[in-house]
C-alpha cells in the first residue's frame, strides 16, 4: 500500500512556523483530489457521523443527509504523524471548508492489535468518535472530517488513541503577518495612523474593523459618530488616523480582518505623551553640552593667559613670532590685539 | 621672506599633546557625520506611517542628506581656510541640531527633505570637511594613526547611535527621538571646541589679512589678489593637473561607486538564502564592529616605517582585498560563512577608510587638503547616489544577487589594480623628478620614496621640510604664491 495521500509532506514531526511557511492547502488538495473519488464516499458516510455527533443545525435536517444542503464546501486536508506523546499543528483558516483530519501513531513499545481511539474539540470528547483502530503496517491511523463553517467551529481539534497519545490541531482564522510588539507613540494634539497589514500570499479580508478596548470589552469605532476618526481600509491593509489626539486616547487598538470563517485581531498599542517628554532629556544635554564647551574654552583661555604670562617674562622676541603653541593657545581676539 | 617659509614648514606639528584631544574631537565629529545618514533610517517606518509616504521617497531623505554632505565639500573647505576648524565644526553641529529639531515639527515630506536634507547635510559637511583638515594640521609623524582613529568614530558611533535610536522610537515616537537627537548632535560643538586653533586661520593659499601684522602695507594688495582668486578657489581645476591627484580621484571614484551598495542589499541577500531577519540584520553589526577595530589597526600599520612611504599601496591592496570579498560572496550560502564574509567585509571596508584621506593628505600635503578634500568629495557624490541604485537595477533585472557582488567587487578590484600600477608609475615618476630637482641640499630626498631607509629622525627632518612623496611637488606651488605676492 502506497502511503497515504494525505501525508502530503512526509511523515516527520515538524514545527509549525515551517509548516506556515509552505504554502501547504494547494498540495494537499492536489493530491487528495487524485484519491477522492473513492475517498468522497467515505467521507460522506463519515459526514454523516459527524454530523449527526455534532448535532449541527446548521445543514438545516434533523435527519442523516448524504450532503449538507449549502454551496459546496471546499476541501482540505491536514494530516500528522506522532511519534512521541504529543504533538500540535496549528492550521490557519479564512473561509469554510470541509477539514479532514488524519493522525497516524506509530505506536507504543507494546503494539497491541487494536486500540481505541476517539476525537476531543476543545478538550471535550466528541460524541460518538470512538472508534477501534487497527495496527496497519506498525501504525495506527484515525481519520476525521470536520465541516468547518463558522466561528465556533473553531478551536482545537484532537484525536487520542488510547489514553495517552494525542495530536492536536488548532484551527483559527488567519493571523495576521506582523505582530507589532513596541507601541506608537504619539502626541498630544497631534495626530497618529495605524496600521494593520495582511502578507501577500494570505487571502484578502472581505473588511476590516477596528474596535477600542473599552474595559474588558471591545467597543467598535464608528466612524460617523467621532469625527477624529478615519479609516482608510485597501485590501490588504487597513489605515486607522487619529486626529487631535488627548491623553485618553491611549491604549489598545485592535484591528480587525474579516474572513468568512471568523475574524482575525491584531494589536496595536497607542501611547500619548506631552511634549514635555523628550523635551526634558534635551534640555539636559543641551545644559551639558553648553557646560562642556565652556569649561574647555575657559580652561584655553587659562592656559593661554598663563602661557602668555612667562612668555612676555622670559622672551619678548618670541612673541612676535606668528607661529609656536603659544600663539595656538590663544585663540583670543584680545591678545592678539596686544601685539 | 621669513614667515613664508616657515608657513611652508607648517609650524612644527605636534603630534602629540593636545593633538589627542583634537582626535577625540575629530572622532566625535567624523562619528556623527557618517553615521547620522545611516542611524536615521531606523525611524524610517514610523514616519512613512505617520506621513503617508511611500519607501523610496523616506529613503529619499538619507540620499539627500548624504549627497549634501558631499556636495558641499567646496563651501566647507573655503570656509575651513578662512576661519580656521573651530568655527566650522561648531556651527555645524548647530545647524545638524537645528535640522533635527525643526524636522521633529515636520508634518510633510518635502519639509523633512528641506531640514534633515539640506541642513542637516550642510552641517555634517562642515564637520567633516573641519576635522580632517585639522588632523592635517596637528599630525604628521603620526598622521596616519590620528587618521584611523578619527576615522573610527563612523563605526563606533553607528553601532551606538542605532540601539539608542531604538530605544528612544518606542519611548518617544519619531518625533521626540528626532528632538533628543538634536541635541545629542550639539555634542559637535564640544568636538569643535576642543579643536584649538594652532595657528590663527589665514593660510597662505587664501587670505583673510590678520597674521603678517609686520607687514601692512603688503595686505591690502595680498587681499585684492586673493579676493580674485577666491572665486576659483571654490572649484580649484589646477588639482586636475597633479597626476597623483588624478589617479587617487579615479580610483575612489571607482571605490565608492561599489563600496555602498553590499551594505545595503546585505540583509537582503542574507533573507534570500534562507537566514532569518533578525541574524541578517546582525550580519551588519558584525561588520560594523570589526570596522571599529580595524580602523585604528590599520592607522598603525600605515604609521609604521615600512608602509609610511607607501602608503598608496596599503590603500589599494585594502581595495583589491575589499573586491575581492566581493567577488566571492556568492559562494557564501550558510550562516557561517555570511558570518565570515561580514568579518572581511568589514575588515576590508575599514582598511581602505582608515586610508582614504590619509593617502589623499599624503599626495596633497597639508595646504592644499583642505580645498582637495571638498573637490574629490563633490565628485564623489555622483558615484556614491549611482551606486545602490545601479546595483538594485541589477537585482530587479536578473533576480538573483550575486551580479550585484559580482559588479561591485569587479569595479573595486579594477579601481585597487589601477591604483596600485599607476601609483608604481607615480612613485618611479616622482624620483625622477626629485633626482632632477633636488639635487643641491636634500641627498636625503633621494632615499625618501625608499622608506626602510629612513630613521625616524631622518623622516621627520625630511617631512618638515616638505619632503613627502610628493610635497617636493608642494614647493613650485608655493612658489607660485609668493611670485603673485
Amino acid at each position: 500500500m502506497a502511503a497515504s495521500p494525505w501525508e502530503g509532506e512526509g511523515g516527520e514531526v515538524r514545527r509549525c512556523s515551517e509548516r506556515r511557511q509552505k504554502p501547504s492547502h494547494a498540495e494537499d488538495r492536489g493530491t487528495t483530489a487524485m484519491t477522492s473519488s473513492w475517498k468522497q464516499q467515505l467521507v460522506q458516510v463519515l459526514l454523516v457521523l459527524v454530523s449527526c455527533g455534532h448535532g449541527d443545525t446548521k445543514t438545516a435536517a434533523p435527519t442523516p443527509t448524504p450532503l449538507p444542503p449549502v454551496t459546496p464546501l471546499k476541501q482540505d486536508a491536514k494530516s500528522a504523524v506522532l511519534t512521541g506523546k504529543n504533538f500540535t499543528e496549528r492550521v490557519e483558516l479564512s473561509s469554510p471548508v470541509n477539514m479532514t483530519l488524519s493522525c497516524t501513531w506509530k505506536g507504543d513499545q507494546d503494539k497491541p492489535p487494536n486500540i481505541t481511539g476517539h476525537w476531543r474539540k476543545d478538550g471535550q470528547e466528541i460524541q460518538d468518535s470512538r472508534v477501534t483502530v487497527m495496527l496497519e503496517d506498525e501504525n495506527y491511523k484515525l481519520i476525521q472530517v470536520f465541516s468547518v463553517v463558522s466561528e465556533k467551529d473553531l478551536g482545537n481539534y484532537s484525536c487520542v488513541f488510547g489514553n495517552e497519545a494525542r495530536i492536536d490541531f488548532i484551527l483559527e482564522v488567519l493571523q495576521m503577518g506582523e505582530k507589532r510588539d513596541k507601541p506608537v507613540v504619539s502626541y498630544i494634539r497631534d495626530f497618529v495612523v495605524m496600521t494593520c497589514k495582511v502578507e501577500e500570499n494570505k487571502p484578502i479580508p472581505t473588511t476590516w474593523n477596528w474596535y477600542t478596548s473599552n474595559g474588558t470589552d471591545k467597543e467598535q469605532i464608528n466612524t460617523t459618530a467621532s469625527k477624529r476618526f478615519k479609516i482608510v481600509s485597501e485590501e490588504r491593509e487597513t489605515k486607522l488616523k487619529v486626529k487631535d489626539l488627548t491623553l485618553d486616547d491611549a491604549g489598545q487598538y485592535y484591528c480587525g480582518a474579516v474572513y468568512p470563517i471568523g475574524t482575525s485581531v491584531g494589536q496595536v498599542e497607542l501611547k500619548v505623551i506631552t511634549f514635555m517628554e523628550p523635551l526634558k532629556p534635551f534640555i539636559t544635554i543641551l545644559i551639558e553640552v553648553v557646560v562642556l564647551v565652556a569649561a574647555i574654552l575657559l580652561y584655553e583661555r587659562s592656559r593661554a593667559k598663563k602661557d602668555s604670562a612667562e612668555g612676555t617674562q622670559t622672551n619678548a622676541e618670541q612673541n612676535t613670532e606668528p607661529q609656536g603653541d603659544d600663539k595656538g593657545a590663544e585663540g583670543n581676539d584680545s591678545v592678539r590685539q596686544r601685539k | 621672506m621669513g614667515p613664508a617659509p616657515a608657513e611652508v614648514v607648517g609650524h612644527k606639528p605636534l603630534d602629540g599633546g593636545w593633538g589627542w584631544m583634537v582626535v577625540l574631537g575629530a572622532h566625535i565629529s567624523i562619528g556623527f557625520a557618517y553615521s547620522t545618514p545611516k542611524a536615521l533610517s531606523i525611524f524610517f517606518k514610523a514616519i512613512q506611517e505617520d506621513l503617508d509616504a511611500s519607501y523610496s521617497e523616506i529613503a529619499w531623505i538619507s540620499s539627500i542628506m548624504l549627497a549634501v554632505m558631499y556636495a558641499g565639500g567646496p563651501v566647507s573647505s573655503v570656509l575651513v581656510s578662512h576661519f580656521g576648524s573651530r568655527p566650522i565644526v561648531m556651527v555645524g553641529g548647530l545647524m545638524c541640531a537645528v535640522s533635527m529639531v525643526t524636522a521633529s515639527f515636520g508634518s510633510s515630506i518635502v519639509y523633512l527633505y528641506l531640514s534633515i536634507g539640506i541642513i542637516g547635510g550642510c552641517g555634517l559637511c562642515f564637520n567633516l570637511n573641519a576635522s580632517l583638515t585639522i588632523i592635517s594640521k596637528y599630525f604628521l609623524t603620526k598622521r596616519p594613526l590620528a587618521n584611523g582613529l578619527a576615522m573610527a568614530g563612523s563605526p563606533v558611533f553607528l553601532c551606538v547611535l542605532a540601539p539608542v535610536n531604538q530605544f528612544l522610537l518606542g519611548q518617544f515616537g519619531w518625533r521626540g527621538s528626532l528632538l533628543i537627537l538634536g541635541g545629542v548632535m550639539l555634542n559637535s560643538c564640544v568636538a569643535g571646541a576642543l579643536m584649538r586653533p594652532i595657528t590663527p586661520p589665514p593660510v597662505p593659499s587664501s587670505g583673510a589679512p590678520t597674521k603678517n601684522g609686520d607687514q601692512p602695507d603688503k595686505r591690502n594688495t595680498k587681499m585684492k589678489q586673493r579676493c580674485m582668486k577666491k572665486a576659483t578657489k571654490f572649484v580649484d581645476l589646477t588639482f586636475f593637473n597633479d597626476r597623483g591627484f588624478v589617479i587617487y580621484l579615479i580610483g575612489n571614484v571607482m571605490y565608492i561607486f561599489g563600496a555602498y551598495a553590499p551594505i545595503v542589499f546585505l540583509s537582503a541577500y542574507a533573507i534570500s538564502q534562507g537566514v532569518e531577519e533578525y541574524s541578517a540584520a546582525y550580519l551588519l553589526s558584525i561588520m560594523g564592529f570589526v570596522d571599529m577595530f580595524v580602523r585604528p589597526g590599520t592607522g598603525l600599520l600605515a604609521n609604521s616605517k615600512w608602509i609610511r612611504a607607501r602608503v598608496q599601496y596599503l590603500f589599494s591592496f585594502a581595495m583589491i582585498f575589499n573586491g575581492t570579498c566581493h567577488l566571492l560572496c556568492p559562494l557564501m550560502k550558510s550562516y557561517p560563512l555570511l558570518v565570515a564574509y561580514a568579518v572581511f567585509f568589514g575588515m576590508g571596508f575599514g582598511m581602505v577608510f582608515a586610508l582614504i584621506f590619509e593617502c589623499l593628505m599624503d599626495l596633497m600635503g597639508n595646504q592644499r587638503f583642505p580645498s582637495a578634500v571638498g573637490l574629490v568629495t563633490i565628485i564623489e557624490c555622483f558615484p556614491m547616489l549611482l551606486g545602490p541604485p545601479a546595483a538594485g537595477f541589477l537585482v530587479d533585472i536578473f533576480g538573483d544577487y550575486k551580479y550585484l557582488f559580482f559588479m561591485c567587487g569587479g569595479v573595486i578590484v579594477t579601481g585597487g589594480l589601477f591604483l596600485f600600477i599607476m601609483n608604481m608609475y607615480n612613485y618611479h615618476m616622482l624620483e625622477k623628478e626629485n633626482l632632477g630637482k633636488t639635487r643641491k641640499p636634500n641627498p636625503t630626498s633621494l632615499e625618501n620614496p625608499d622608506g626602510a631607509n629612513n630613521s625616524e629622525e631622518q623622516m621627520e627632518l625630511n617631512e618638515t621640510k616638505g619632503t613627502e612623496t610628493n610635497t617636493a611637488r608642494e614647493d613650485p606651488g608655493l612658489e607660485r604664491d609668493k611670485e603673485t605676492i
